[in-house]
């Protein structure tokens, strides 16, 4: 709750003098447009846009990856320059790591992990919009580099010294290093958001084991990102530092070790990748399970084993460097580590193949991404697995082989998984399914297009085709694959957007029946969201559900009978909460965060182009701050479902984030 | 098991995302959340310190190896000095950085007392204590700038060479936190007096200290492994 | 070191008398364009028999090693590829088989139609916890062996190699006084120890050979490699050898490679580094030991001033335009010292010996046009490619190597527009829009007689 505001001990109804801090920006009023989604700090608001954001930058990627196979297609094609070439595989692997998946893991864990601890919201509502704004307003800035600098250029992980500015002349390395910079600023602050919110706002009776495994991978994914962005920002600033201000940190004339950036780099970079597939895995741990009809397999181990990918993930990032002269005895002690951390996977794996032993299978398209999921997982960790053979990854390393690996897990792995997560979560959403029949062509055009475009990747890699290269020669061999991967790759791209025609096409159908509603359980779920109306009401719970047990909703459902014997006793609709929103009071909307995440980058602008574009925007963030942390958590004026008088506003509403002025706030 | 009694203070109407009533930690948000951040910042300072430790370690090897472009950034006493030792001692001024440490370490001890003085209620001493902690954080700062005009008089910039690069980045990333720091406590200071800062918001003032000892903390670590060491 | 398990199929070409077309010291003769052809096919007869027998229309698998190294690598996954492809047919296989032996059709669903509802298995989950960690273990320990031994140095050798990246070829100095040291890098005088990992000066030490593009080395003998580089990171790999190894500014790597059998490997720098990675290669040329012997003489012989008018013609043109920047050691350019190519990594290839190699501009055109390949005004016809199969095909005369002119003429006068490069950055090699035809055909002629 901010600083400076006094309780106002009123009578409940009674409205209270409107509070204008600074003369400008009164909490927002509307309830319908633009600007409610603009100030909103409902988490499922903002749920929706990381989704909604994160396909805008999924075609943005995605039109790259169909540039390259084009380029790719034939040998010595001129189709891209090779600037060009180098500028698009750069900015395809950035936008989709840092503004596709990672954004859509954020969108399920925004949306659906308060719900299923069974909270309001999460800690921190004003501080979760900032963290999305900030979010999608750093990706856009990072995307002007395609018109202003021409798009970064050094690869994803950006090597130095190939990222200084003697070999990087252009502002498109600048792009990506700001830009991100500023992104990290949105997962960091989420990372503290969703921590607390999953350790301090759980329903009364839901121990930790007790929590979904979705909340598990969850909270172990924050934990990552929270210790994994402050390397990455290091990283950041030095190269900033470096190419703005003539510093010297990758320096060679002046003694640097250029292998400084890529330790920094993957000590970020290996965390990284787990917490890209663990919020998959958890979506997954409760689409099989629900559509298996039987609990998941192993609930601790499940659970174990994610929080050993988290620890042990700290522990193998040189694996990256194995050829970087690292040396022979950190190359061991990498490589074993590197091995054992399949342990943990693999003990997943062979956990949803047991839930899938046995059970009464329900093929839907959630369900078909999710074993999607397991079987395409488990090829790019094979695949991960021989690369952990360093003697071997000398020759991988670098090569088509390893991209195959990473885009079996990642688009494979995290991306089938959100699939899932989305054909499985969408009634909870919108009120009404995805259509299955066109959500069957979405799965089986996406798996076959997928599998034709990168299965021949292993096979380019081993027969030596290296990776970044825009081009390659007939005598090398590797025309008939690059061929085949192209034309897959057309079909996963239809095969993809399918998806969004499926959403369309569904909302309009739903709409031309009347918009029926689906209600709270259409799967016969096992967690506590499918124990609210569908879409889900703007103040999730009437009443704090009171949990017992592991899967609770599901064990009210469904009892043990006098023989033994599992029996239905009460259906989703029957024990569904009402949706009354009655004596609730939610967090009220606000401007600040959309202005502080909006100087942010008008700061990162005047460090490419003009530094005294930095003034104006350090004082809109100061503005910002204050602003933010000057505003009362309710204003009292607001109609009645924003606020009611009296009641001291206890939402914990954390005041601004960043270095500089720290919360304000306190709590009741 | 169809019947789940559902406890009353939840059947009240409260919204379940309030309380410190029942977090496992016994922490409230705030509190947690300061604690999370201040975690993220120990690998924020611990890629910092490590980029310093091999900077400056590969600068004092091309130093003593002789590389002329190196020691072309340097008044060339200075660099018999560092090739002498083996190491960047020579310029600092322990004595004058101990002294400001010193000054820094104390202003944590008035934080606490900012902290003891609201717990109690006594309002006069919350604001001497705050402002003091505020004054002696900015002569930390103003001993820091000091010291900063003196390396650049000595022929250390930012942009010369790999030590200055890596010393300037350490201790002004440190800076800038304790500037925040600064900040908050000045902000802290105007809404007290405005009235605002009562006994029960206790919590915020701790949650302020929290960050404040950190950062003393981290400069206890910057100035034994920067300046202590060789 | 016969290794005749490797090409079981292949003839045991060591015992044809080599074609004695290889005429290993520089004599007067006839004309240096014919000289350098005769001295090339002899070079190509002895790599192409080699080559014929080796698989080359894959030149870079991996699965086809021709060196202990690449061998030890292949051998130490024959295991490891067949567990993979078990664990995938389980799990993948098995995935699919249990979603559709298990699968409900939903007209046949039933609420009350519970699976029995098993919760986990401790032991079960502790043994498939166990197991594969037993496994690994297992294949750990083949692993940090191999590991180890990909570092063994052949401490016998009497001869290092440094191998230097820059954007975008590769360089190769040969330490023939066998004092361990390449180059003067911090400019005072000596080539010692005191030269290690600075940015790399190109003071010209006599002592060395210095090549591009193709690394050429004796057959069935360990070479142990320095690698760094002028500029940013490059990475040196040759498939069918060894993996690779990065190639870092500042840093000295160690690396090997040896070859079975006399022979062309070719390489692609494997660490992205800029604009023209992609046409960034190189190859391997292994040479029976004599050969080699011969040929390392050859290049240690200062180039000899052609007495050709047309290649005098060239020469001039040379010392006008390109020394600024490129080296040729015929004991009569002067270049001065410190030599600094405003080059941002300092240096151009070494041309000394160019008509000895089969590819220029980094690996990627061919100095010498094979048989039945006619020259052409597409700077990207395959025939301007180093098209191994046709190299490999034993040349009926001298003649069926031609220099290809027409191509060096496009890359001389603008080799941009060939590769992309930034030359006013200082990176990469700059047009020469202000030379004619005519002046480009004896450039051209005169770097036909440097062999």
């Amino acid at each position: 709750m901010a600083i400076i505001e006094e309780p106002l001990a009123l009578p409940a109804g009674e409205p209270g003098p409107a509070v204008k801090p600074l003369g400008v920006f009164t909490r927002p009023r509307e309830t319908t447009g633009l600007t409610t989604w603009l100030t909103t700090v409902d988490h499922k608001r903002i749920g929706i846009m990381y989704g909604a954001a994160a396909m805008f930058f999924l075609v943005i990627g995605g039109v790259a990856a169909l540039l390259i196979r084009i380029q790719l297609a034939t040998p010595n094609n001129t189709f891209l320059s090779g600037d060009a070439y180098n500028r698009i595989f750069t900015m395809h692997g950035t936008v989709m790591v840092f503004l596709v998946v990672m954004p859509i893991g954020a969108a399920f864990a925004n949306y659906m992990m308060p719900i299923q601890v069974g909270a309001r919201d999460v800690a921190f509502p004003r501080i979760n919009a900032f963290s999305f704004w900030v979010f999608f307003l750093g990706g856009l800035m990072l995307n002007t580099s395609w018109f202003l600098g021409g798009g970064a250029n050094g690869g994803w992980f950006n090597y130095a010294p190939n990222n200084g500015i003697a070999f990087s002349p252009s502002t498109g390395i600048d792009y990506w290093s700001i830009g991100l910079l500023i992104v990290g600023f949105g997962s960091l602050t989420g990372a503290i958001n969703l921590i607390t919110t999953v350790i301090n706002l759980r329903a009364p009776g839901m121990s930790l084991m007790k929590m979904p495994v979705f909340v598990w991978m969850t909270l172990v994914t924050q934990f990552l990102l929270l210790f994994a962005i402050p390397v990455l920002t290091v990283a950041q600033l030095l190269l900033i530092f470096d190419r703005i201000f003539d510093a010297n940190f990758f320096n060679v004339a002046q003694g640097a070790d250029p292998l400084l950036w890529q330790h920094l780099f993957w000590v970020f970079g290996h965390p990284e990748v787990y917490l890209m597939i663990l919020p998959a895995f958890g979506i997954v741990s409760e689409v099989i399970p629900t559509f298996a009809r039987k609990p998941i397999f192993g609930y601790p181990f499940m659970v174990f084993s994610g929080v050993a990918i988290g620890f042990m993930g700290w522990g193998v990032w040189a694996h990256h460097m194995f050829v970087a002269g690292i040396g022979p005895l950190s190359v061991t002690a990498f490589s074993v580590a590197t091995m054992f951390i399949a342990v943990p996977t693999g003990v997943k794996i062979l956990n949803w193949m047991a839930t899938l032993w046995g059970g009464r299978l329900i093929l839907n398209t959630a369900m078909l991404f999710a074993i999607g999921l397991v079987t395409q997982f488990t090829i790019g960790g094979l695949s991960g697995v021989s690369h952990a053979i360093a003697p071997s990854d000398t020759q991988q390393t670098d090569t088509y082989y390893i991209v195959a690996h990473f885009h079996y897990v990642l688009f494979g792995g995290a991306l089938f998984g959100f699939m899932s997560g989305l054909y499985f979560w969408w009634p909870k959403v919108f009120g009404h399914k995805l259509d299955e029949k066109i959500g069957k062509w979405n799965f089986w055009l996406m798996v076959v297009g997928f599998n034709v475009t990168f299965g021949p990747m292993h096979i380019l890699g081993l027969q030596g085709m290296p990776r970044r290269m825009q081009t390659y020669d007939t005598v090398m061999g590797f025309n008939f694959w690059n061929m085949i991967a192209t034309i897959g790759s057309f079909v996963l791209a239809v095969g993809t957007v399918l998806v969004l025609w499926n959403a369309l096409v569904s909302y309009r159908r739903w709409k031309a029946a009347g918009s029926p509603n689906v209600g709270p359980d259409p799967w016969d779920g096992r967690t506590l969201e499918w124990s609210v109306q569908s879409p889900t009401p703007e103040h999730n719970f009437d009443e704090s559900p009171a949990v017992t047990s592991l899967d609770d909703f599901w064990h009210r459902k469904y009892v043990e009978d006098e023989n033994g014997q599992v029996r239905r006793v009460a259906t989703g609709d029957e024990l569904a909460q009402p949706g009354n929103p009655e004596g609730v009071h939610l967090p009220a909307p606000s401007y600040w965060p959309f202005v502080l995440a909006a100087a942010l980058p008008i700061i990162g602008y005047g460090l490419i182009y003009n530094l005294w574009l930095i003034i104006p925007g350090a004082l809109l963030v100061m503005t910002a701050l204050y602003g933010w942390a000057l505003e009362p958590a309710d204003d009292l004026d607001l109609p009645d479902d924003h606020g009611h008088g009296g009641d001291d506003d206890d939402h914990d509403d954390g005041g601004p984030p960043g270095g500089a002025a720290e919360e304000l706030e306190t709590v009741q | 098991m169809t019947d789940v009694a559902v406890p009353a203070e939840v059947v009240a109407g409260h919204d379940a995302h309030d309380d410190g009533h029942h977090t496992s930690l016994g922490l409230s948000n705030t509190k947690l959340a300061m604690w999370l951040f201040l975690g993220s910042e120990c690998l924020l300072f611990g890629a910092l310190i490590s980029t310093y430790l091999l900077s400056t370690a590969n600068f004092i090897g091309e130093v003593v190896a002789g590389n002329p472009t190196v020691l072309a950034t340097i008044p060339e006493a200075l660099a018999e000095e560092f090739a002498a030792e083996g190491s960047v001692s020579p310029i600092f001024d322990i004595p004058f950085t101990s002294a400001s440490s010193f000054i820094l370490l104390m202003s944590s001890l008035t934080m606490v007392l900012a902290h003891k003085a609201i717990s109690e209620g006594n309002y006069k001493n919350l604001r001497i204590f705050l402002a003091t902690t505020a004054a002696l954080g900015a002569s930390f700062i103003a001993g820091q700038v000091y010291e900063f005009t003196v390396f650049f008089r000595e022929g250390i910039t930012y942009d010369g060479n790999l030590f200055g690069s890596a010393f300037f980045t350490l201790t002004g990333f440190h800076g800038v936190h304790v500037t925040g720091g600064i900040l908050m406590l000045i902000s802290l200071l105007i809404v007290s007096f405005r009235g605002k800062l009562q006994q029960d918001r206790a919590e915020t003032v701790e949650i302020v200290g929290l960050y404040w000892h950190f950062v003393d903390i981290v400069w206890v670590l910057i100035f034994t492994i920067v300046y202590l060491i060789p | 070191m016969t290794n005749d398990t490797h090409d079981p199929g292949a003839p045991n070409w060591r015992d044809d008398a080599a074609d004695a077309t290889v005429d290993p010291v520089m004599t007067n003769s006839v004309g240096s364009a014919a000289r350098s052809r005769r001295r090339l096919a002899g070079l190509v007869a002895l790599i192409a028999l080699g080559a014929a027998a080796c698989a080359d229309d894959k030149p870079l698998n991996i699965f086809e090693p021709a060196g202990p190294k690449a061998e030890d690598i292949d051998n130490l996954m024959t295991f490891i590829w067949p567990i993979v492809a078990i664990i995938f047919v389980l799990v993948v296989g098995g995935g699919i088989w249990l979603a559709i032996r298990n699968r409900v059709k939903p007209e046949d669903f039933d609420y009350d139609d519970l699976p029995e509802q098993v919760h986990g298995n401790f032991r079960l989950e502790m043994l498939w916890t166990i197991l594969p960690g037993v496994l690994l273990a297992v294949i750990s320990i083949p692993t940090v062996q191999g590991i180890w031994n990909l570092e063994v140095k052949n401490e016998a050798a009497e001869l290092d190699v440094m191998v230097i990246g820059q954007q975008w070829w590769w360089e190769y100095r040969y330490d023939i006084d066998g004092d361990g040291f390449f180059i003067d890098a911090n400019g005072d005088g000596a080539v010692d120890e005191a030269d290690r990992e600075w940015p790399l000066n190109l003071v010209l030490d006599p002592d060395d050979v210095i090549t591009a593009n193709e690394l050429v080395i004796p057959a069935g003998q360990q070479i142990d490699l320095i690698l760094t580089s002028r500029d940013v990171i490059h990475s040196f790999w040759i498939p069918r050898l060894n993996g690779k190894r990065d190639t870092v500014p500042g840093r000295w790597h160690t690396w090997s490679l040896e070859a079975f059998e006399p022979g062309k490997y070719t390489g692609w720098c494997t660490e992205f580094c800029g604009l023209s990675h992609a046409r960034m290669r190189m190859s391997t040329i292994a040479l029976e030991p004599a050969d080699f012997d011969a040929w390392l003489a050859n290049q240690a012989q200062l180039a000899e001033v052609p007495t050709d008018e047309q290649a005098l013609r060239g020469r001039d043109i040379f010392a006008n335009q390109c020394m600024s920047c490129h080296v040729i050691t015929d004991g009569e350019f002067e270049y001065p010292e410190p030599f600094e190519p405003p080059l941002t990594s300092g240096a151009a290839p070494n041309l000394t010996h160019l008509a000895t190699r089969t590819t220029f501009a980094g690996g990627i055109f061919a100095t010498y046009l094979g048989p039945g390949t006619e020259p052409n005004d597409d700077a990207f016809d395959v025939a301007n490619y180093v098209d191994l199969a046709t190299l490999a095909q034993a040349p009926d005369s001298p003649d069926d190597f031609r220099w290809n002119t027409p191509q060096l003429k496009r890359w001389v006068s603008n080799a941009p527009a060939l590769k992309d490069m930034a030359p006013d950055d200082g990176r990469g090699m700059l047009p020469f829009p202000q030379l004619t035809d005519e002046q480009l055909d004896d450039v051209v002629a005169y770097l036909a007689t440097l062999d």
